[in-house]
């Protein structure tokens, strides 16, 4: 132990702590630059918000003027491109299955002429769903175009009775519906997925800091004790180890949050108070868990190990993707008990939603009884490790003993 | 034989020493047992039904009734209360009560009758992508189909013929048919290419626990514990492979001979660069953490949640260095599309170049006075 001029307790074990990090270039480095490569990795993927222009294929039996307009029309979409031109179903589920197309739009040959016979020609849409984001849009985009078409052909054949072309198009849709995504307009995936992926990847750093910063005592010969001495009482030396991290912490998922904010517009429309409590509660619930893990394994990787089965499929659990409402009462149980889960339900009723504060008042009690449980019990394991005697001065005596 | 014999006696003997590690054990062992049976649960009920939704009908006549009968009786969401103005549903919105609002204003029958549009709206939140769309998928199927009888009436009232008002309204169909997942399933979706990432992992995680920081092995001992490390995870892609698709009920089509074709090379790809990395951190914390941290950005790579066209190509060039990058899609496409050798003949191309620079790697790394101790 490096002699210091600090008196026992909370200073003494924070500038220990600070020391110990400046020592370790390599914790530095997951400390700050880390977590930040990552971000901007997730930020480049994501960064056209919308997938556009996506492979398709196209099946054209017909040839006639009608069929190749379909396929105009389905190329002038923005989310679809038509790469391909084939000329059989079998080549087209090749091209499927090399993935050099999402979707295959099929038009059977004699379309025009069963147009205008009024013989319905059937056009298929042939989507990839084993790629669910994908597969749907250009499913979805290829559908409508031909929706938009046969309405086309419609409203012609109507005029073509006497119908007037305004009381056609009434014919047309009888009941339009408006729809309206309510706080992502656009349905963009930075809003929607980048949110919700940038702070999971800090769980997992905010966590794995805590654990080594633990693991540093628990798992070294009678680093408990020894932590005992240095701090006497497991409030300090929970604060004074821990504290450093969650101001790094902090600056860090604040920094993703400009980017996200500044950089990409994500829309903020809630209280900027709350945002910034949330994510304090967040980092500081995450670290309570981690050293709670630290404190608990056996060694150092294994704690890593158990902390990585616990917080790396959390982003499934907290129902970003699939909602929670959706999953089985275990899933439900065990996504209530993962910090991230009540955090990226306020963060979007404090982001995107713009929820007046009452609505977010249970949440933040949800994280908070987090924070209160894991630090509780971490309370409690600190002071149990830190209270066991020194063992190799028991082995010491033991031998002593025997030899005497 | 007796090389042989001594060969295989090497091999029992590293399998030996990862089991006596606590740590490698629950990684490359227990650690992908356990993610067998959790990381799934929140998908197993494959397709979301039932969003609950709230009606605001200020029309209350016959046809706004049956129109929200007809929305409840859809799987696609459940119409869980009715609200009688916009401020009372925005208050069952945002506590989570529901998750989508519909509307149908007042005169809506009354407009059906006048032959006018009768519009209604839909609001649902636009942050929870799965939702949303099961939401309008609903009214939008609902009000189509509505919309059309009522069009159907007029029009044969009018004195078109049966068969005539049908191809004029409608003169193409359109069917939408789900290839390779064709309930949409999540499970179906996710699960495959998870544990793919999954695999590779664990197993770049193991072979850091166990030699990071330590003298390699070198010789027969080197030879027998890739076999080792090999066999155990070929064991493991059966497992993730064929085992987990069947006990979670996930449709399955591929052939066995495609899935060793590009497991082979893929888990030799992994072995390789769980040298490099371990030879290159001597640091088996460092390791695992570096590998944890960058589980999920490298499922984002992978092609499979986001489209791969939509990654530039500088991340996309960088990101082929990972086996991961092209080999969940290519296990995938062998998996559940049903694809041969040839369509994922570039995924197992670029699994092979990167054994021998990985193996390239270690070894030049190994060659470092500090891995030479």
């Amino acid at each position: 132990m490096t002699p210091s001029h600090l008196p026992p307790g909370f200073r003494r074990i924070w500038r220990r702590e600070l020391r110990q990090i400046a020592t370790r270039p390599s914790l530095a480095f997951t400390l700050v630059p880390l977590p930040l490569i990552l971000f901007l990795m997730l930020a480049v993927i994501f960064a056209p918000g919308l997938p556009r222009d996506l492979p398709v294929a196209v099946v054209d039996l017909d040839g006639s003027t009608m069929s190749r307009q379909i396929v105009r029309m389905a190329d002038a979409a923005a989310d679809v491109e038509v790469v391909e031109q084939l000329a059989s179903l079998s080549e087209a589920r090749q091209a499927l299955v090399a993935q050099r197309a999402y979707a295959v739009l099929m038009i059977p040959a004699g379309l025009e002429h069963d147009i205008l016979l009024g013989q319905r020609p059937e056009v298929v849409v042939f989507s990839n769903s084993q790629f669910l984001t994908a597969g749907g849009i250009v499913g979805r985009s290829l559908s409508t175009t031909v929706s938009t078409f046969s309405s086309g052909v419609s409203l012609r054949l109507l005029e073509a009775q006497g119908v007037g072309s305004d009381r056609a198009l009434d014919l047309i849709t009888p009941i339009p519906v408006q729809q309206s995504p309510l706080f992502n307009p656009s349905l963009d995936y930075i809003q929607f997925l980048l949110s919700a992926i940038m702070p999971t990847v800090m769980q997992i750093f905010i966590c794995a800091t805590a654990v080594l910063s633990f693991s540093r005592e628990h798992h070294s010969p009678n680093g408990m004790p020894r932590l005992q001495r240095i701090a006497l009482s497991p409030t300090r030396a929970i604060l004074g180890k821990l504290l450093p991290y969650t101001l790094v912490g902090t600056f860090v998922l604040l920094l993703g949050d400009v980017l996200l904010f500044n950089v990409f517009d994500a829309s903020f429309r809630g209280n900027v108070f709350v945002f910034f409590l949330n994510g304090l509660v967040f980092i500081l619930t995450c670290q309570a868990m981690g050293a709670l893990i630290a404190l608990i394994a056996k060694d150092t990787t294994g704690a890593l190990g158990m902390m990585g089965l616990i917080v790396a499929p959390s982003f499934g659990f907290a129902g970003v993707s699939f909602p929670r409402f959706g999953m089985t009462l275990f899933s439900q149980i065990w996504g209530a008990i993962i910090p991230l889960t009540p955090y990226l339900q306020l963060r979007t009723d404090q982001t995107l939603r713009g929820a007046p504060l009452e609505y977010s008042l249970p949440t933040m009690g949800w994280l908070f009884a987090q924070l209160l449980i894991f630090s509780a019990l971490l309370w409690v394991m600190t002071r149990k490790t830190m209270a066991q005697t020194p063992v190799s001065e028991n082995t010491i005596s033991d031998t002593q003993e025997s030899t005497s | 034989m007796k090389k042989l014999r001594q060969f295989i006696a090497e091999i029992l003997g590293v399998i030996g020493r990862l089991f006596a590690d606590d740590s490698a054990k629950s990684t490359m062992i227990v650690g992908i047992l356990i993610y067998s049976v959790l990381y799934p649960q929140p998908y197993v009920g494959e397709v979301l039904r039932d969003v609950p939704v709230v009606v605001i009908d200020q029309d209350n006549s016959t046809a706004s009734r049956t129109l929200v009968r007809e929305i409840d009786v859809t799987d696609l969401v459940d119409v869980t209360m009715s609200a009688p103005d916009m401020e009372t549903a925005r208050d069952a919105f945002y506590r989570r009560d529901v998750y989508g609002i519909f509307v149908i204003p007042a005169g809506f029958e009354a407009d059906i009758l006048a032959s006018r549009p009768a519009p209604v709206a839909a609001y649902s939140d636009g942050s929870y992508l799965l939702i949303y769309s099961n939401v309008m998928r609903a009214v939008a199927t609902v009000a189509g189909t509505m919309g059309a009888q009522v069009n159907y009436a007029r029009l044969t009232a009018l004195g078109v013929d049966d068969g005539v008002a049908r191809t004029m309204l409608s003169p193409v169909a359109v069917t939408n048919v789900a290839v390779f997942n064709p309930q949409g399933g999540y499970a179906s979706y996710v699960i495959p290419a998870a544990f793919v990432l999954i695999l590779q992992q664990t197993l770049l995680m193991g072979i850091g626990l166990l030699h990071a920081g330590r003298r390699p092995p070198t010789g027969q001992r080197l030879w027998a514990t890739i076999t080792a490390y090999f066999t155990l995870y070929m064991v493991w892609v059966a497992f993730t492979q064929m085992l987990i698709p069947y006990l979670y009920g996930i449709p399955r089509t591929g052939d066995l001979a495609t899935l060793l074709l590009i497991s082979v090379p893929f888990i030799c790809a992994c072995i390789a660069m769980g040298f490099a990395i371990a030879m290159a951190i001597p640091w088996r914390e460092g390791v695992v953490f570096l590998l944890v941290v960058i589980g999920m950005p490298l499922f984002f790579l992978s092609g499979i949640s986001w489209p791969v066209e939509m990654i530039p190509d500088h991340l996309r060039s960088l990101s082929l260095l990972v086996p991961s990058s092209t080999a969940i899609s290519a296990f995938v496409a062998v998996d559940q599309m049903g694809a041969s050798a040839r369509d994922v003949a570039s995924a197992i191309e670029t699994q092979l170049v990167l054994v021998v620079v990985y193996s390239a790697l270690a070894v030049a790394l190994s060659r470092l006075p500090r891995n030479r101790r």
